[in-house]
């Protein structure tokens, strides 16, 4: 997470767009920018093996492990003039036209769905959704004119998910899991290189724009 | 769009109403719109020094966290307390029970930098 408020200052200082692609081992709750503290539980991240991180970026908690997680920072586009859904609808393009590229067929979530402090249980319309089950969650932080998103792709499930880390999650496991669908469970493919490659090619052309590979950047 | 007359406005989109060396700061109903549904405001701390431009807030809308700038330097006299429990009165009345804090200013000439309600407007409409 401290990386990617790195992305955000080095584009804010005139540094070019950038593109991060990742995953997280061990797993990691990261929660949102202001939220509270005492929505983990704490015992049982610890008996997981989970790790706590605080994103930047708002929104409420996340595992990641199963997934893709993306950071992308860029100059806030002409056009959008700050308005939050639209410049998440410019971002949707790209990760819609990656998510494509794998033979799933994602759209916007609409902005009035269920919200908690899971948030692969909430939609609103910064997420994608396959049907009405999400499949990415994203979130963002603007400041000096740069806007830092995060987002993560499931691509499988662990044994143990959010319902297991956050107090009072407003869900159980089914019903996260009816809320949620995977990669795996499309039938999609889940190789994270793979899932990698074609978001950064679907945010290439929805963008237009072309990125030159860094490869081995790490830490969380 | 709401802009009221009697009210400066900055280009980051906040408004600022003048009592004596005291201004009163919010954002404006432009910004509230293109926010969305503000569900959390970082307010500052009371006493902080804060400069013009410089940021002195944040605000959480639609899992987006954005910058609310200072329009004047000077000290922050005061929050508005109520925002912690329903941030919503930013977007239902972001002129009234929707203000964020209030600066004792350093400079009050600083206000001569801030547009007016036409010249806001223009910008915004650009």
């Amino acid at each position: 997470m401290a990386a990617d408020d790195a992305l955000l200052a080095s584009v804010a200082a005139g540094g070019p767009p950038v593109l991060r692609l990742y995953r997280f081992d061990p797993p990691a709750l990261t929660l949102g920018r202001f939220q509270a503290d005492t929505d983990v539980d704490r015992a049982a991240c610890t008996r997981l093996g989970v790790e706590v991180a605080r994103r930047p970026t708002g929104g409420r908690a996340l595992l990641h492990g199963p997934d893709v997680t993306y950071a992308v920072a860029l100059p806030e586009p002409p056009g959008v003039a700050g308005r939050v859904d639209d410049l998440y609808r410019y971002l949707a393009d790209g990760l819609i036209d990656g998510l494509a590229r794998l033979g799933v067929a994602a759209g916007v979530a609409c902005a009035g769905g269920p919200r908690g402090p899971v948030c692969m249980a909430a939609q609103q319309g910064a997420d994608l959704r396959v049907g009405d089950r999400k499949v990415c969650g994203s979130a963002q932080v603007r400041r000096a004119g740069v806007v830092l998103q995060h987002g993560s792709v499931l691509l499988d499930r662990l044994a143990f998910d959010e319902t297991d880390l956050v107090r009072d999650p407003g869900l159980d496991r089914d019903a996260l899991r009816a809320a949620t669908v995977t990669l795996a469970e499309l039938g999609a493919p889940t190789e994270p290189g793979t899932v990698a490659t074609a978001l950064a090619e679907g945010f290439a052309a929805a963008l237009g724009v072309s990125f030159r590979a860094v490869p081995g950047l790490s830490g969380a | 769009m709401n802009l009221p007359e009697n009210l400066r406005y900055s280009s980051e989109h906040e408004w600022v109403a003048v009592d004596g060396d005291r201004a009163r700061v919010g954002i404006t109903d432009f910004a509230q719109d293109a926010l969305g549904d503000v569900v959390y405001v970082d307010l500052p701390e009371v006493g902080a020094s804060v400069a013009a431009s410089g940021t002195c807030a944040e605000v959480e809308s639609t899992k987006s966290v954005s910058d609310i700038y200072a329009p004047v330097s000077g000290t922050v006299a005061a929050v508005n307390e109520a925002l912690r429990d329903a941030p919503e009165q930013v977007n239902a009345d972001p002129y009234g029970a929707g203000w964020i804090f209030e600066v004792a200013m350093s400079d009050p000439g600083e206000l001569d930098g801030l547009m007016d309600a036409a010249a806001y407007r223009a910008l915004v409409e650009s």
